[in-house]
């Protein structure tokens, strides 16, 4: 059974409609990389997935759970759905440590020592285990997002979602991340990503979807699809990112 | 009758200020406490919840204090129910201050970025969680220099409290004016005490919020 399906999602802001029925389904270990220009629904999309987005038709299935459902817990969902911001979002107040820990021990009830122990190891994950006192203002943009995925990762969830995590990122601090990223893939984590890094997602993804007027419009093999696009707008769109 | 103005009546006034004291330390804590519910009213995900808190604050803001501690002195007393000056005073300053220290700390809450409110329901937490471990803390140190601007603002509207019978410092300068028919050199002296208690808050204030933004 998929770990994730959408069946006919869609979501209207008013009366704009940002996702038109969109179907996807996702297999655990796959990594699914979500392209299309700005508008087109991408964000919005891996936003439902946890359910900080209501719907307003179709459905969203998270392993076995119905994430639209009103009498869902989110709460619960969420601790196995982990997501990353295009602007990190880090806890500006509280150190790297509690930023990680935080939710461990508040949700999860894990002691502090123990919490501690689990921030240091999702920090060695991301090469920042030295930052474990320091502040979020104290680090660059790339250590920030490394950290967000620390934290993430801390509640060990059985799937990531990468919103445009390296878009805000400075160019030189962008290969940091993806290699972040890459190694998670390698330890076979489900991970949905909506980005701008093509060479990345050609990479490291095993499907890609492109998004068009909310619309899952094409989607195939990372490799292949990227190479020969089926669709004049994917066709479009590639040579409009990639020269 | 006219006597000349002494230095027990500096100590008279010093003394009435133990009032304007007490009346603003259950003001302030009665308006916290109201003040918290209505903020947290006012952020609340539930619609009808935040207009019940949108009410509260235009009833309140839109009408004056004095109104309500007539209302609260005189007004329950002629359907029958005696209050004492104290609990009517407590009554009508919490009401009052509640509903501007509600609205200054539901701006403050607001002006925590939405993202952080979605990073922490992201990892689970719930929306008590959300604001107790992540909104509120930043919303703390946004919160000092407008809370304070307003608990001196408490300070000297207690002085409203005399036409219930309190004589706290205003009041108490009012008759020292009477007996010895000095008004300039009496309302400096009950400005200046004003001040005693005033400026060392404002000064507080500023050092608090100075140290809290260094341990952010």
């Amino acid at each position: 059974m998929s770990l994730v399906r959408l069946h006919n999602v869609v979501k209207r802001y008013g009366t704009l409609t940002v996702l038109d029925g969109v179907s996807l389904s996702v297999e655990k270990g796959e990594i699914i990389a979500i392209i299309g220009r700005s508008g087109s629904g991408k964000s919005t999309l891996l936003r439902c997935v946890n359910g900080l987005e209501p719907i307003q038709g179709g459905r969203v299935d998270f392993a076995g759970t119905v994430v639209n459902d009103p009498g869902t817990d989110l709460r619960k969902l969420r601790q196995h759905v982990g997501i990353v911001f295009q602007s990190f979002n880090l806890f500006p107040h509280l150190s790297v440590e509690r930023n990680i820990t935080l939710a461990p021990t508040v949700v999860k009830r894990m002691d502090r020592n123990a919490a501690r122990d689990l921030a240091r190891a999702v920090l060695r994950k991301v090469g920042l285990e030295e930052k474990i006192d320091a502040y979020p203002d104290q680090l660059s943009g790339g250590q920030q997002q490394r950290v967000a995925i620390a934290r993430s990762l801390a509640m060990s969830p059985q799937l990531m979602l990468f919103d445009e995590i390296t878009s805000a990122l400075d160019p030189e601090l962008v290969g940091e991340v993806l290699k972040v990223l890459e190694e998670m893939a390698r330890d076979g984590m489900t991970m949905m990503l909506v980005t701008h890094e093509m060479g990345f997602a050609r990479k490291v993804a095993s499907r890609v979807v492109f998004m068009h007027q909310g619309k899952a419009w094409e989607q195939g093999p990372a490799a292949e699809t990227l190479a020969r696009p089926v669709t004049p707008e994917l066709e479009t769109f590639l040579s409009a990112v990639l020269h | 009758m006219i006597r000349d103005l002494a230095f027990i009546d500096l100590l008279y006034l010093v003394a009435a200020m133990r009032w304007t004291v007490a009346l603003t330390a259950i003001a302030f804590t009665g308006g916290t406490l109201v003040g918290l519910s209505i903020a947290l009213l006012r952020v609340s995900p539930i619609g009808p919840l935040r207009w019940l808190g949108a009410l509260y604050v235009h009833a309140v803001q839109g009408t004056p204090l004095l109104a309500w501690l007539f209302v609260f002195f005189f007004g329950l007393s002629i359907v029958g129910i005696t209050v004492s000056p104290w609990i009517a005073a407590a009554a009508a300053y919490s009401i009052y201050a509640g509903a501007f220290l509600g609205e200054i700390w539901r701006g403050c809450l607001q002006s925590i970025s939405r993202t952080q409110w979605e990073a922490g329901a992201s990892l689970g937490l719930s929306f008590v969680e959300q604001l107790r471990y992540v909104i509120v803390p930043q919303a703390v140190r946004v919160a000092i220099p407008p809370t304070v601007g307003f608990l001196v603002q408490l300070i000297k509207n207690t002085s409203l409290a005399a036409v219930i019978g309190f004589v706290e410092l205003t009041r108490e300068g009012q008759l020292t004016t009477a007996t010895t028919f000095r008004p300039f050199t009496v309302y400096l002296l009950v400005a200046a005490l004003y001040f005693t208690l005033c400026f060392p808050l404002t000064t507080w204030s500023r050092r608090l919020e100075g140290r809290l933004h260094v341990a952010r």
